[in-house]
């Protein structure tokens, strides 16, 4: 196979999808899928802090 | 809309070019699978349909090259306004449902975010780099899923930008913060939504006036897009119980990957918080953000795959590599400082009456007018 940037660009989807799939097996997993906001002193799903409450 | 994707060439239907575009569609169309197994395993019909939207919404992005960067761009460059007030039809949409949740019956709150310096500094910074790289975080992967050589360069640099600024972000709360700030928050559901309908609406009206003075159209594809991309978001906020984001995604995967290469991410401020504390912990099949932006790969994909764009994309000259490189890294920072891109703070921010939306917005703009006097410098256009 010859290393054109279309097969460069699938070699990292491979990549990617196998790193992905080796954090699942070795992680614990959750039942239901979540996000920082979920566990109450995230304002936001990105993760921002209410600052005006506790930061920690 | 946006210019992240290469014109339609010719060569993409020769019989390489559709043996590539079967292969490749075969390959996204497995590891999709594969991962939708996984996620069904642990995370059930939730997860897979979150799975699904994400996948949905890159197919959709992709189909009506809905974008951000080019449109600001134009309307920062030539005047051509329309697409802004496209994109506040679309908050507008997503607000009908994201500030009343509770009258709609759903179990879901909107992104209220701080106005704070780091959220300036933040925004500021994003709008350079969407106009560096081309594209935003949708923008980026989604044209990332549909084999963009630029994006393929931005979304590592996206992801290390993001790591990074999570590093930065606790002390760049501490030069001064506001809180969040929801506009009209001590008024009810109704008074308030109504309220900043009132704003978003006059912000989107404005728009579409001041382009019809200007002699300009609103195309139909336009207005169905954002139509489509609302009712996803929608679909997104109830099940999720919260706005669509996409960079805390690539926090977590840039977290994750310095973890694996002996970086001690959880030491950092930023990662003993609770809510990123539990996302670093878990799968990053277990994280919204993360989950639909695999999707929004894979959506992109597939559909790039049978549409023949993976066929015509062309790889970048070297100086637009590095001005993709330079582009994620700030993106990442950036969205980091201010609370996310153009779908977490911009869309999700204004359409859940947070103030700290309209601020992203418009340091956002002036970051990208900034950006756009840079552009010829890496062989971009204005």
């Amino acid at each position: 196979m010859t290393l054109t940037p279309k097969n460069i660009y699938m070699i990292i989807v491979l990549a990617g999808t196998i790193l992905l799939i080796g954090d699942h097996l070795t992680s614990p997993a959750l039942t239901a899928v979540g996000s920082p906001s979920e566990l109450g002193n995230a304002c936001a799903p990105c993760g921002a802090p209410c600052i005006d409450t506790d930061t920690k | 809309m946006s210019e992240t994707l290469s014109p339609p060439a010719s060569p993409a239907h020769t019989s390489a070019g559709r043996a590539f575009e079967a292969s490749s569609f075969i390959f996204f169309a497995l590891i999709a699978l594969s991962l939708a197994g996984l996620v069904w395993l642990d995370t059930g019909w939730r997860g897979i349909v979150l799975f699904g939207l994400g996948g949905i919404l890159g197919a959709v992005f992709l189909s009506f090259q809905y974008g951000f960067a080019s449109v600001w761009r134009r309307a920062l460059v030539g005047g051509e306004v329309m697409g802004l007030a496209a994109h506040f039809l679309l908050i507008g949409l997503c607000a009908i449902v994201f500030i009343p949740a509770s009258l709609w019956g759903l179990n879901a709150v909107g992104t209220v975010a701080p106005v704070s310096v780091s959220l300036f500094i933040g925004a500021f910074m994003f709008g350079i780099g969407m106009q560096l790289a081309n594209g935003c975080g949708s923008g980026v992967l989604f044209s990332f899923g549909g084999g963009s050589g630029r994006m393929v360069i931005a979304l590592p640099f996206f992801i290390l930008g993001s790591l990074l600024g999570s590093f930065l972000l606790p002390t760049a709360l501490e030069w001064g913060s506001a809180g969040p700030i929801a506009i009209a928050g001590s008024l009810a559901e109704l008074p308030k939504t109504a309220l900043n309908l009132a704003l978003i609406g006059g912000a989107g009206i404005g728009f579409y006036l001041l382009g019809r003075r200007r002699r300009q159209h609103l195309p139909a594809a336009l207005i169905i897009a954002s139509i489509v991309i609302a009712v996803l978001c929608w679909a997104v906020f109830a099940l999720s119980g919260h706005p669509w984001g996409v960079t805390f995604g690539f926090t977590l995967w840039g977290a994750k990957i310095a973890q694996d290469l002996g970086v001690p991410v959880e030491s950092f401020t930023f990662w003993q918080w609770s809510g990123p504390a539990r996302s670093l912990q878990h799968s990053l099949l277990s994280d919204t953000s993360s989950l639909m932006n695999i999707g929004m790969v894979l959506g992109a994909g597939i559909l790039a795959s049978i549409s023949g764009h993976l066929t015509r994309q062309n790889w970048p000259s070297g100086r637009q590599l590095v001005a993709a490189v330079l582009g994620g890294l700030l993106m990442g920072i950036g969205a980091r400082l201010s609370f996310g891109c153009n779908i977490g703070a911009f869309l999700g921010g204004i359409a859940s009456g947070s103030l700290h939306g309209w601020v992203w917005f418009v340091l956002a703009m002036a970051g990208s007018f900034a950006g756009i006097q840079l552009r010829p410098k890496f062989g971009l256009s204005k």
